[in-house]
């Protein structure tokens, strides 16, 4: 299929300008980059974590008043799908040690660990075993393995990444347990890039003083996460997994303590009491929540669900403000919209252009910098090209790599990007990109000290639900260090605290009605019925037929 | 001409003395013995059954894969794939029908005709490498050694992929005399070594498999010799059963044609893999104080 | 099941987040979902064109990146007696295109503790009898949508060659489209996922250098440096940071040394 005729017209102004272009890089000079003050004011104006607009105080719960994206504060005053006072928690339909919700890289981490010290684990999760963002990490995983590095320096790169706003115990438990963590999944059997003589090969990254970043192809991630789930399900005497069957509450017991969840099985629609001494939740981050409207490099889950159970619950969060964005995702073809372009593109020389074939930034500028100009030329120069599905996209000049590195460039150096193109009839090298920002990562969530512990008794969380280990900006290789290093931590201590014995009182939801009360005294009007599970992508038009009476009445 | 070796399956697993004494007699012997770089099981057993086309595909793709890599011949080891692949290409070559019906089953494969012949080694050595070539290259003539030349059932059966007349069989032992060593034909040579009954009928098999070695040492025989990694499971591996049930009186050393060869071209341990072999065959070996380096036969 | 005249696009609709529009003047084509005919736009996936039809995915969608598996598709095309197979998420639409969804297919999966067992063949082939109902019709490779060669990988395990059989596997995604198309009713990628971990841990050669890290960090060696950087405030914090050495980039890796080696 390839480009549509209309676009390929359009690409005609991008062929225009480039031999001047190339000729302009080839002296060496480029598109002059931004001051440190030109910087403050197009974040400020178009960085969407900068902009007043969309943003606003969240209005009940334990971070009352904190200002949050639209999205993630609707998110977090909603209402349960559980009617408190309707269940009867004295069935029990699941008596276990330890609950996990989740059951991604960090969840099944968690499982693995706290089966190890003896005690029963039943995890649960929306989708499938594996259905996370582990699964689509491709970069790497960090860890100071190598003699010229250590957790010292680990740990310093880390908070300087994160502007110094990185809760300094996390990033101490993370930096010291990163070996470890790669060392465990090498004993497991994962299949590491390696030299010959078995040396693990690592590589820099943005904000590395050392190569610290460890890959097994370009689907470290995906390898993680099968080797993981494999162990699991060799343990499913110790493990019990339960797949499309999420978490939509916490119960409470009268102390207060975290004494399981409600179950529901989307597939029946049954719901299920599970009771356990331990909850460890692992759900992931929120890319789903589209906020702003913008695509995302998120698996189909990613819908903060354990942010809002517990934050009904009780528990604060730290960093929640802050979103990922990463600069140049796929805007067309429509099958890759949201996927990564590695910066290596720009890296090797390529402009990014608006709809006239004009350069309109200095193509490396910070991401969040990149992000801010590209959605700035897109709304407002309104000089952005719009794809046949409606979306917005800027050009990414990749054919400019052959002409400035000679031909055969772009296959050599981005053979993944060449192939993932050419399966949809584009030629990268011949024909530019066509990109805009995407979302990535969920910075903050669910505030936990190192045991991975929560303001709640036997409530543990670990992984991208949770903030505060990478600050406001996270750098590549933390995330799946993250999810390891805390899932194992979560593990282990919430194993520890139901060895020690924890004797659960009378089973409540009190905290829910509690929240509902709340809810309706800060004059919130049909709140949303949150975790949503999953998004809903249906059409305007299909959602009006949904919405007949005569539909509803029949539900 | 491009020519291919064909290993098979269990040539990389149980009979690794069968594949790595030939591999290194062939580097020994300067010819370009290269393995095929996409290969699949050969399938094991020729299927008779009229309708049953889908057991050839496996034969089949693997003399495609042949063809694909350029090669016009390709070269077995292991009497078995020997046979499946050589029966699978007559009928490619033969059976205009079936022909078809393969080829537009495997559609993403290039059609195949036959183009590619399948030998076994032993015809290799004789037709292209030359046995005199071999005689001349013998660091350490196996002089004296009395060796039974077990054909069994599928390098000769049936007479249509036979890698000679049946009638008329030479091979083993012109092998044999390259090498020095002296040949016994015995009456049991093609016998089946009872392979095919050992799961139905393990007391048939084992019954086949002493008359067999009996009826090799009764010939005058020390050894024997053989090139099917089932056939060296029954006469071999079941010694230690045969004798514990007095179905044999004294154990009888087996060797891999291969295992043979490399140790008459001089070479070393990890050539000639006696250590895979029974104790026995080694002790023959040593009990005739060839100049072969100690190492070789394990001492 | 056609909405095809029901388009109200206006020139200014735009696209957000993975919801699909019509925009003006774009065409829709028609396909047919289990046989149902719907009119969707042109371009689309097949797993964005069914949710602009009105589905709603609970399985059949996961990381909608083509890595998780979850969403594999068969289907044929008209006028063709082929079958083809893809991921929802990567394949477009054509006209005419008959699809099904097959998001789980059961496979038989053998347990196993990977510490105990012997890495060899012989292992695989044990926890697997099946292996050798392979007749290598290739069936598994044509039904791969990451082009794996299956029958490629199969065949090395039965070969005993499982470092091979690792890396030909390597990029499996677990979907199982191969075992829903095996006659001998193998399960290839809980076979290949065996192969990989026994390869990944006892015949990849092991790290030594992380072994030798790990006991350094289990005999508390980093613990006062880790204690100290959490109480230093900002400005020490970014003294250090500026002051932070950089490993050449051309430095193979274990090659180079720092010159301040005190927080090594």
């Amino acid at each position: 299929m390839g480009y549509t005729p209309e676009m390929l017209e359009l690409i005609k102004r991008v062929e225009a300008t480039r031999p001047a272009r190339v000729e302009m890089a080839r002296r060496g000079e480029n598109f002059p980059a931004l001051s440190l003050e030109e910087r403050a004011v197009v974040l400020e104006a178009f960085h969407p974590d900068y902009q007043k607009e969309g943003r606003r105080p969240v209005k009940v719960g334990p971070d009352k008043g904190l200002v949050l994206p639209d999205e993630i504060a609707t998110m977090l005053e909603s209402r349960s799908m559980i009617r408190p006072d309707k269940v009867d928690l004295s069935h029990v339909d699941f008596d276990t040690d330890v609950l996990i919700v989740g059951a991604g890289g960090g969840g099944t981490s968690a499982a693995l660990l706290a089966s190890e010290a003896g005690v029963k684990v039943l995890m649960v999760t929306k989708l499938r075993h594996g259905d996370a963002n582990t699964m689509m990490a491709e970069g790497g995983i960090q860890g100071a393995t190598q003699e010229c590095d250590s957790p010292f320096y680990h740990y310093l790169d880390t908070i300087g990444g994160g502007h110094f706003t990185n809760q300094p115990d996390l990033v101490a438990a993370l930096s010291h347990d990163a070996p470890q963590s790669i060392a465990w999944l090498e004993s497991l059997g994962m299949m590491f890039n390696k030299l010959p003589d078995g040396r693990l090969q690592v590589r820099h990254f943005g904000g590395s003083s050392r190569k610290r970043m460890h890959s097994a192809g370009d689907m470290t991630g995906a390898e993680i996460m099968r080797v993981l789930r494999d162990e699991a399900r060799n343990r499913s005497d110790r493990i019990t997994t339960l797949e499309f069957c999420p978490a939509v509450e916490l119960i409470l017991d009268e102390e207060g303590k975290c004494a399981g969840a409600i179950l529901y099985n989307m597939e029946t629609r049954e719901f299920f009491i599970a009771r356990a001494k331990a909850v460890v939740i692992a759900t992931g981050g929120n890319g789903r929540l589209h906020i702003k409207g913008f695509a995302t490099t998120n698996h189909y889950g990613a819908t903060m669900d354990g942010v809002v159970m517990s934050y009904r619950a009780g528990v604060g969060t730290t960093c929640l403000p802050s979103t990922q964005y990463h600069p140049t995702g796929v805007a067309y073809p429509e099958q890759n919209v949201g996927l990564l372009i590695t910066e290596k593109v720009r890296g090797l020389g390529a402009h990014v252009l608006n709809i006239d074939g004009e350069q309109f930034c200095f193509p490396l500028e910070p991401r969040d910098v990149e992000s801010a100009e590209l959605i700035k030329e897109a709304v407002e120069k309104k000089k952005a090209v719009i794809t046949p599905t409606g979306r917005v996209g800027l050009w990414l000049d990749s054919p400019m790599i052959d002409l400035l590195h000679g031909e055969g460039t772009v296959r050599k150096e981005l053979p993944a990007k060449f192939i993932q193109f050419a399966r949809h009839g584009i030629d990268i090298s011949k024909h530019p990109m066509l990109v805009y920002p995407t979302l990535h990562y969920q910075n903050g969530g669910i505030a936990i000290n190192a045991n991975c512990e929560t303001v709640i008794p036997g409530l543990y969380s670990a992984g991208e639900c949770t903030g505060g280990v990478h600050g406001e900006n996270r750098l590549m290789g933390n995330s799946l260090q993250d999810v390891i290093t805390f899932g194992r931590r979560a593990g282990v201590s919430a194993a520890a605290y139901v060895k020690k014995g924890v004797e659960l009182k009378k089973l409540t939801l009190d905290h829910v009605a509690k929240y509902e009360k709340e809810l309706k005294d800060a004059g919130i009007e049909n709140p949303m019925i949150a975790p949503v599970l999953l998004p809903d992508y249906s059409t305007d038009e299909v959602a009006a037929r949904r919405k007949m009476e005569a539909m509803q009445e029949s539900e | 001409m491009k020519i291919s070796y064909y290993p098979g399956c269990t040539l990389k697993t149980k009979a690794r003395n069968l594949e790595d004494a030939a591999v290194a007699s062939m580097a020994a012997l300067g010819v370009d013995f290269q393995e095929l770089e996409r290969w699949n099981c050969c399938g094991a057993v020729h299927s008779l059954a009229d309708d049953d086309l889908i057991h050839h595909v496996a034969p089949v793709r693997d003399l495609v894969r042949a063809m694909d890599q350029g090669s016009d011949k390709v070269v077995t080891l292991c009497s078995m794939c020997y046979n499946t692949l050589a029966r699978a290409n007559l009928l490619m070559r033969q059976d205009e029908v079936k022909r078809k019906t393969i080829n537009d089953f495997m559609s993403e494969e290039k059609d195949y005709h036959g183009e590619v012949e399948v030998l076994h080694f032993l015809n290799f050595l004789r037709d292209h490498v030359g046995f005199d070539k071999v005689r001349e290259r013998v660091k350490v003539p196996l002089n004296g050694l009395k060796v039974a030349t077990y054909y069994g059932c599928t390098l000769v059966r049936p007479g249509n992929v036979a890698i000679e007349p049946p009638a008329d069989r030479k091979l083993m032992a012109e092998f044999l005399e390259a090498i020095w060593a002296s040949p016994v034909d015995f009456a049991d040579a093609t016998t089946c070594c009872g392979s095919y009954q050992v799961l139905a009928n393990p007391d048939a098999a084992l019954d086949v498999a002493a008359r067999i070695l009996e009826s090799a040492t009764r010939a005058g025989a020390e050894a024997v010799v053989l090139s099917c990694p089932l056939c060296e499971y029954s006469l071999a591996r079941k010694q230690d059963e045969l004798l514990q049930k007095n179905k044999i009186s004294k154990d009888v050393p087996v060797f891999y044609f291969t295992q043979l060869l490399a140790a008459a071209l001089g070479l070393g341990s990890e050539a000639c893999r006696f250590d895979l072999s029974p104790r026995c065959s080694v002790e023959l070996l040593k009990s005739k104080n060839y100049p072969i380096d100690a190492a070789v036969v394990g001492v | 099941m056609s909405h095809h005249d029901s388009k109200s696009a206006s020139p200014m609709q735009v696209a957000t987040g993975d919801r699909a529009i019509l925009p003006e003047g774009a065409r829709t084509i028609p396909i047919y979902v289990m046989g149902k005919r719907y009119e969707v736009p042109e371009t689309l996936t097949i797993m964005k064109a069914m949710e602009y039809a009105g589905f709603k995915f609970l399985r059949g969608a996961g990381c909608r990146g083509g890595i998780c598996g979850a969403c594999p598709t068969v289907y044929r095309k008209e006028g063709d007696y082929k079958l083809y197979f893809g991921l929802a998420c990567q394949t477009v639409v054509e006209p005419n295109m008959y699809l099904a969804q097959i998001p789980f297919y059961p496979a038989n999966r053998a347990k196993y503790d990977i510490e105990a067992i012997s890495p060899v063949a012989e292992t695989v082939h044990a926890l697997y009898p099946e292996l050798f109902r392979c007749v290598a019709c290739n069936n598994c490779t044509k039904a791969c949508p990451m082009g794996v060669e299956v029958l490629d990988y199969i065949s090395a395990i039965k070969q005993g060659d499982l470092a091979r059989a690792a890396h030909l596997s390597f990029d499996c995604i677990q979907c199982g489209m191969c075992a829903s198309r095996c006659m001998g009713e193998l399960p290839q990628y809980h076979v290949a996922q065996l192969v990989r971990r026994i390869y990944g841990k006892y015949i990849q050669p092991r790290a030594a250098h992380l072994e030798k890290r790990v006991v350094e960090i289990e005999s508390g060696k980093y613990d006062a440096m880790l204690d100290a950087l959490q109480k230093m405030s900002h400005e020490e914090l970014e003294k250090l940071y500026k002051e932070r050495e950089r490993e050449p980039d051309m430095a193979p890796p274990g090659t180079w040394m720092p010159e301040d080696t005190q927080y090594l």
